[in-house]
């Protein structure tokens, strides 16, 4: 290796160093914000220099949000809109990709291309044709709504990337089912699925933040408090009285703990090597 | 266990490409019929189409009796051992081998007992509870082996199942496969692109080229008397030295020197008369060319050759000469091009010999080993 003993290469290291800690701030400075002021009482918060770390730490605005039944139900909107289009956009995409990957049929290529150019569209242009649809389908305000309009922007992507995994599989997996007595379905589901795992907890991941996330559509397609979703439910809290900073900055806080739970446990599955010894 | 015959099998790809052009073959009940060929000439597919993996443009296959052109692989009573092994990669290796009986909806108790029972066989029971990941090459062969027995199939179907191990290991379950194949009698097609193991394991090979048969014949008629340049510069290692000659009478001449025919070449080749005054292609197996000067050597006649390298392998010198003749091709797309400008023969030497490299020597030929082949259609005469 080349010794670095000049002193331009060092500059460059430090210079570098320095821009690196500055994007680190720029990046991290919010989420700490988010924590501290979560923790603050909502005067704390408007007080005036701001408070770095908590004066009087405090758990009201926890105990605000967690005791009212109102406030849970965002959650649990969240969480059930999230998880079901989670698990439907799986199932749809684990059945399309493995056509994909594994069969020819006619129109494969031109299908595939319309699933591709649908990624080009800007969801927003959707926003007003969805709501008609969604209207005179009599589905406005409801779970189904917002679940059907999820899986339009959360399937394509599912798809493209479970075909790419799938492709990664070798076929003699599929044909060593055939011989040893299984058909085309008994394959995917005994053999591909479970050393698909990597690629499952890849587009799980990526649709549930998608949905958990989403903030237009759902302001949009729903109506009534009752099915409003986290993101929105932030936004409900400044009120027509007040900001109740505190308040959402702790819904932001708890609305990130199950992103960050899910990156944590899904880590695992990302390691390679799932197909290790299968072939060679 | 039955007989697979096919007939008249073609095999058309999506790209208009014939892979496979009428193929008739019959392997009988309990054979292990070796189907070798070089690659890309079609031995994949001929398989894949037995087992059911791809279909069959035209012809026909019955495997015990049965047209099974129709049938998923799942019906034709097949087990297929894979090039790649295909083992499941999540199970264990008592799941690897017991997924077909599971499939089948056997009880547990019936499973545990076959697939112990195979186990033993195999010398895979310290191993049942592994995966597949944890086990070594060997292992996996065997796996894939213990896979296609506890079906108890009709007929097993192995391509290459042998390639991916080292020479060492591949030798050894050359041995293993070949005396559990005679112990389980199962009528068996072994795909591969190794004459060694062409000639070692099967009952009969057949030699494929470019989709079309050449010849299906035991291993030892195969050596003798090979129907063609190909299939006679296929079949033994080093390959049959392939060359052309004008039949001059009783001699047959190349450049500076002649080789003197006894007349029992023209009794066992009626054919070969009619080629006097013309060109034809002569072949001689490095083993039937001899050190002159050695008393094994002695009783032939000679042809002047220039020695270019020498392998010495302990039980035998390989060695490579040049002599006055053009040598012919044989058409394997697989054959190692080690004929430089320099050498255009291969004869294999007692260790004994003292011959050097660069020298001029003169070369024992063993005329009644002499094969004759048609200069245009590369046909035996
Ligand atoms: N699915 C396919 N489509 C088109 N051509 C193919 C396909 N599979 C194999 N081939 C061609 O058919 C020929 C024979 O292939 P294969 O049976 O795999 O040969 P081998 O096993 O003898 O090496 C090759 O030239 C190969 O390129
Ligand atoms: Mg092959």
């Amino acid at each position: 290796m080349r010794k670095r003993n000049s002193g331009k290469d060092k500059l460059i290291t430090v210079a570098l160093h320095i821009a690196l800690a500055a994007g680190l701030f720029f990046a991290a400075f919010p989420i700490y914000w988010m924590l501290s002021s979560s923790f603050k009482s909502n005067t704390e918060i408007f007080a005036l220099p701001p408070t770095i770390l908590p004066k009087a730490f405090t758990l009201e605005a926890y105990a605000a949000i967690l005791g009212d039944p109102v406030k849970l139900r965002f959650f649990f909107n969240s969480y059930f809109v999230a998880g079901a289009v989670t698990v439907l956009t799986v199932l749809i995409a684990l059945l399309a990709a493995y056509g994909f990957s594994r069969f020819n049929f006619r129109g494969k290529g031109s299908l595939n291309t319309l699933i591709i150019s649908t990624q080009t569209i800007p969801p927003i242009t959707l926003l007003i044709p969805f709501f008609g649809l969604v209207v005179s389908y009599g589905i406005f305000d409801t779970y189904v709504a917002l679940i059907l309009t999820y899986l339009v922007f959360t399937l394509p992507y599912a798809i493209l990337l479970m075909t790419g995994y799938l492709n990664t599989l070798p076929r003699d997996l599929d044909e060593a089912v055939a011989v040893d007595g299984g058909t085309s379905w008994t394959a995917l589901w005994r053999v591909i699925v479970p050393i698909s795992l990597p690629g499952i907890v890849a587009t799980s991941v990526y649709t549930f933040l998608l949905c958990w996330n989403e903030f237009l559509f759902a302001l949009t397609l729903t109506k009534s408090t009752s099915m409003r979703t986290v993101p929105i439910g932030i936004q409900l809290l400044m009120g027509q009285h007040a900001f109740e900073w505190n308040q959402m900055m702790a819904m932001s806080v708890l609305g990130s703990l199950p992103l960050l739970l899910i990156y944590l446990v899904a880590q695992r599955f990302f390691l390679a090597g799932m197909t290790a010894g299968s072939v060679k | 266990m039955a007989e697979v015959i096919l007939e008249n099998i073609c095999k058309t790809y999506g790209n208009n490409f014939n892979a496979i052009d009428h193929l008739n073959l019959s392997v009988e009940d309990g054979e292990f019929l070796i189907l070798v060929g070089p690659s890309g000439c079609g031995k994949s597919t001929a398989l894949r189409m037995i087992a059911g993996l791809e279909d069959i443009t035209s012809g026909s296959l019955r495997i015990g009796g049965i047209d099974v052109v129709d049938m998923p692989p799942k019906d034709r009573d097949i087990a297929m051992v894979f090039q790649s092994y295909a083992l499941y990669p999540h199970m264990t290796v008592f799941e690897n081998i017991g997924f077909s009986m599971r499939l089948a909806g056997k009880p547990k108790a019936e499973r545990k007992k076959r697939v112990d029972e195979i186990a033993k066989t195999l010398q895979l029971t310290s191993l049942l509870d592994s995966k597949p990941a944890n086990l070594s090459g060997g292992q996996r062969q065997r796996v894939a082996m213990g896979r296609a027995m506890v079906r108890e199939p009709a007929a097993f179907l192995m391509d290459e199942p042998l390639s991916n191990l080292d020479a060492k290991l591949r030798v050894q379950m050359r041995a293993e496969i070949t005396s559990l194949q005679k112990q389980l009698g199962v009528t068996t097609i072994y795909v591969t692109h190794d004459q060694t193991e062409a000639m070692t394991m099967g009952d009969r090979v057949a030699v494929l080229k470019g989709g079309v048969l050449q010849q299906v014949d035991t291993p030892k008629r195969l050596y003798e008397s090979p129907v063609n340049a190909f299939v006679a510069g296929f079949i033994g290692s080093p390959s049959m030295n392939l060359f052309e000659a004008t039949l001059t009478g009783d001699d047959l001449i190349s450049g500076t020197f002649a080789v003197r025919l006894q007349d029992e070449a023209f009794i066992r080749r009626p054919g070969l008369r009619s080629y006097a005054g013309r060109k034809v292609v002569f072949g001689i197996r490095p083993e039937h060319l001899y050190d002159s000067s050695l008393e094994s050597g002695r009783k032939y006649q000679t042809i002047p050759a220039k020695v270019t390298s020498i392998e010495e392998l302990g039980s035998e010198h390989i060695v490579h000469l040049n002599i006055d003749a053009v040598r012919v091709d044989s058409g394997d797309p697989d054959a190692v091009e080690d004929f430089g400008r320099a050498s255009n023969a291969v004869a294999k030497f007692e260790p004994v010999s003292t011959v050097r490299s660069g020298s001029e020597i003169q070369l024992g030929l063993d005329d009644v080993k002499l094969h004759f082949f048609d200069p245009e259609t590369h046909l035996a005469i």
